[in-house]
């Protein structure tokens, strides 16, 4: 089981994947927007995302769940 | 002097399996095959030091002798050491520690302190002078982590542990519950500790990584003709979106190097590799990672991979694409201001050619920071996409005229924008400006890229810093 927690704070601009998908190493999770800067947040395992923590919206701050890959 | 027949003692020769704690099987793996020369005696001190060859590059090293006490270093045992440095000093070659040792012998008491006290001196009058290689492949505690620590380079394999205290100390003063690879193993030290530059998932393959580096360091080569690469479709269309800086790294050296600290601040990239033959340290912005922000550890490793290519002489190659430093309390109280300082200073006392070449965005302090004219670039170029001010000329525009764009419709502001964004950079900056200056020399087309830094190179004045590589 791997925790994806964001490294700065951000807004989630885009959600690329749902729970349940299968993802590849590298693989797009999601797109933050920070310092005016599209970055999207990769899969550092391959596995499933089992939990998706955030929305389309939300304003996470450093070291939030994001998502969970089993 | 005594010649060691590595196949003696390799497993594979039939003979009596060789226990793979011996310093002499380690050492056979580390160096050429008939290179190794004893430069002290075989006995009971738990340090075995030799001279020795790694892809033909003369070399010093020595090894723990982990059978012995553990590893652990008394009087004799760092007497080998201090030798073995002195020896590398006086030759001018690579010297390179293979540690598995508890730290300071108990038994020596006060002797053995003093002794591994010595072996630090040596390490440290040696910083700057000779690269230092340490490869972690057992415990090492106490004396025996501070001495990978003084290197230039610390690699850790899969059974490296590195700590001043093990886990019971923790647990009897802190109460703290934790196991050796948790506290001192490749894990927390790539992520968290930035301790080991290099992690690998063998001893074999961490003997190996030494090896590269110790050539890369001890014959770095001169610049010859380069092949061009084409990066073309390296940047997203996008220029807000960000993107993996590694294929550009990769793809500048002639083949993939040796990054450095790959997990660890890993919004800047540190390898070590070669342009045209000759070694090189590339230093960028990964925009993958914290959209390419400077941040304070960040900048603190950086500062240290600089300071320790100028004190060797490896010239660097700077890819800059950077919105800024990174906002935030976190990163004020964390001493982005002190930390962040280290690398200005490092690029601005740095004597070794320099290049600096950037991409995209080059914003604020970071544009500063990373290699600038004003610190002493040799040669400055940009890609034609780049971008280059205090801050993004929209952002700027926001702020210079918000009364201006606050005085129109909502919806015609955009358009507005976009106009008074476009004015502010003619008249601010942006490429032509930086060109006018002369803080950017010239605007190269990404495919060649290669043969323009390699050619800045090839006709510098090699030089290299007169100073230690104090670990920052």
């Amino acid at each position: 089981m791997a925790e994806v927690r964001a490294e700065m704070v951000a807004n989630v601009w885009k959600i690329v994947v749902s729970e349940g998908d299968t993802v590849a190493e590298g693989e797009t999770l999601v797109i933050l927007e920070s310092m005016k800067m599209e970055i999207p947040v990769i899969a550092e395992d391959a596995g499933v995302v089992a939990q998706l923590k955030v929305a389309e919206g939300d304003v996470i701050q450093e070291g939030d769940l994001i998502a969970v890959i089993e | 002097m005594t010649v060691l027949d590595n196949r003696v003692v390799t497993a594979a020769s039939g003979e009596e399996a060789a226990d793979p704690r011996d310093p002499r099987v380690r050492l056979s793996h580390l160096l050429d095959e008939g290179s190794i020369r004893l430069i002290s005696p075989e006995d009971k001190s738990g340090v075995l030091a030799v001279t020795g060859r790694v892809e033909g590059v003369p070399v010093v090293a020595f090894c723990s002798d982990a059978r012995v006490q553990g590893g652990a270093m008394g009087g004799d045992g760092c007497e080998h050491i201090v030798h073995a440095y002195d020896v590398a000093v006086r030759e001018r070659v690579p010297v390179i520690g293979v540690w598995h040792s508890g730290g300071a012998r108990l038994a020596e008491g006060v002797e053995s302190l003093h002794a591994v006290g010595r072996v630090f001196a040596a390490m440290t009058k040696a910083s700057g002078i000779v690269p230092q290689i340490s490869v972690v492949v057992g415990a090492a505690a106490g004396g025996a982590a501070y001495g990978p620590a003084l290197t230039d380079i610390v690699i850790l394999s899969d059974n490296g542990r590195i700590f001043v205290t093990g886990p019971d100390v923790v647990r009897s003063v802190t109460g703290e519950e934790i196991d050796m690879a948790s506290l001192g193993g490749p894990d927390p030290h790539s992520k968290r500790s930035g301790v080991a530059h290099v992690v690998t998932k063998t001893e074999a393959e961490a003997l190996l990584r030494a090896r590269q580096i110790a050539s890369l360091l001890g014959h770095q080569g001169r610049v010859r003709d380069v092949d061009e690469a084409d990066f073309g479709d390296l940047l997203p269309d996008n220029p807000r979106r960000a993107y993996d800086v590694h294929p550009l790294v990769n793809g500048l050296l002639d083949e993939p190097g040796v990054e450095l600290h790959p997990k660890w601040a890993p919004n800047m990239v540190t390898m070590l590799g070669r342009l045209g033959g000759r070694t090189v340290g590339v230093v960028a912005n990964n925009p993958m990672r914290l959209g390419g922000c400077l941040d304070s550890t960040s900048a603190e490793k950086a500062a240290r991979f600089v300071r320790m290519c100028d004190a060797f002489g490896v010239p660097l190659v700077v890819l800059v694409d950077t919105p800024g430093y990174l906002p935030g309390v976190g990163q004020e109280h964390d001493g982005v201001v002190r930390r962040g300082a280290k690398l200005l200073h490092a690029f601005a006392e740095a004597s070794v050619p320099r290049v600096t070449l950037v991409t995209r965005k080059s914003y604020g302090g970071a544009y500063i920071a990373m290699n600038s004219r004003a610190l002493g670039a040799t040669r400055v170029f940009a890609w034609p996409t780049m971008d280059v001010g205090v801050t993004g000329a929209v952002a700027a525009v926001r702020i210079l005229k918000r009364r201006e764009l606050a005085a129109v419709p909502e919806e015609e502001r955009p358009a507005l924008e976009a106009k008074l964004a476009e004015e502010h950079e003619k008249m601010s900056g942006g490429v032509a400006r930086a060109i006018e200056l002369g803080v950017v020399d010239e605007v190269i087309e990404p495919a060649k890229t290669r043969g323009s830094i390699a050619k800045v190179l090839a006709q510098a004045t090699p030089a290299r810093g007169a100073h230690g590589n104090i670990p920052l």
